[in-house]
């Protein structure tokens, strides 16, 4: 059932990566990204539990609470440029 | 003196974080906790962090409920509105109101402008309304 | 019983997850695909971390801190690049 779980899981994944390699559009990109860095998070957390392993799931946690910074950052990088 | 919904917030933080409750942690968790910086900015009232915290727990069913009647009704539009932001509002609040109103996914806040407008876009159901900027005074209201 | 409402959530979550990182193929604005994603990424997200904290509940506190930091870091990256994206074209 976890496997299952997983996979689909994973199919879910490869949607963002296939729209952040297709769109040329910075912000659809950012998107994609964005959408890209949750669903690995979750995954690590749902592969912490599939294998009992919980030090896996301590990374995946601390990615969760570190948050997605660079992203912020980055956003904000390109909105200067765009503004130049 | 300390504002102590701080402390208050970095202690959670940091026994979550840990999920150790022996006497060392303990110490550890409160020195850092009163070690750590502080910002000087307008205190912030106990009771309007109270009734903020009531309202994210309550903003959580909203938020499933919205979500639903997206995937079972399509929202095909786009509309954009200015919401006024209640008034007298600390900066902590004013980001408590931005993460509410973000949070439920039918809206998202544009941008906080400086005199007190939220810029607020929305995704909708009927077919009027196509695209323009609407204003609105009072509260939020679908 | 516990265990089937576990695995409810985390289907849910699956569900949510698909639904809202669809729309992202097609071209609608970054705004709309927004609003979707917010759906999948960040409740789809919630109810799978509740359906893990369902199945091993001696995790909690750290299940706890994963769950509110992804809504509050998710929730502020939607309003950043919401806010980016409009404010660059310089239309304002």
């Amino acid at each position: 059932m976890m496997n299952a779980i997983l996979i689909t899981m994973i199919l879910a994944l490869l949607l963002p990566i296939y729209e952040a390699w297709q769109d040329d559009n910075i912000w659809q990109k950012m998107l994609a990204f964005a959408s890209i860095a949750t669903k690995t998070s979750i995954l690590i957390l749902v592969v912490a539990v599939l294998r009992d392993d919980w030090t896996i799931g301590v990374v995946g946690v601390l990615i969760l609470s570190v948050g997605n910074a660079a992203l912020m950052l980055l956003a904000h990088v390109l909105r200067r440029l765009n503004e130049l | 003196m300390i504002g102590y919904l701080d402390l208050l917030l970095r202690l959670t933080i940091w026994f979550l974080l840990t999920a150790d409750l022996s006497p060392a942690n303990i110490f550890i968790g409160v020195a850092v906790a009163f070690l750590l910086p502080r910002s000087s900015t307008k205190r912030a009232v106990l009771k309007d962090w109270l009734h903020v915290l009531w309202e994210i727990l309550q903003a959580i069913p909203i938020a499933y409920l919205e979500a639903l009647e997206m995937i079972f009704r399509p929202h095909p539009q786009e509309v954009q509105t200015r919401e006024q932001v209640k008034p007298n509002r600390t900066l902590g609040l004013i980001f408590l109101d931005i993460f509410l109103i973000t949070f439920t996914p039918k809206t998202i806040v544009l941008k906080y402008q400086e005199d007190g407008w939220y810029k607020v876009h929305w995704v909708r159901r009927q077919r009027r309304g196509n695209g323009r900027v609407q204003e609105r005074g009072g509260p939020e209201t679908p | 019983m516990i265990d089937a409402l576990s695995y409810g959530l985390m289907g849910l979550g699956v569900v949510f997850w698909f639904w809202g990182t669809w729309p992202l193929l097609g071209h609608r604005s970054v705004l709309y695909k927004l609003h979707s994603l917010s759906v999948s990424d960040t409740l789809g997200s919630m109810a799978v971390i509740v359906g893990l904290l369902l199945k091993i509940p001696k995790e909690w506190p750290l299940l706890v801190l994963a769950l509110i930091s992804l809504a509050i870091w998710n929730t502020v990256l939607g309003y950043v690049l919401a806010y980016c994206s409009t404010e660059g074209g310089g239309n304002d």
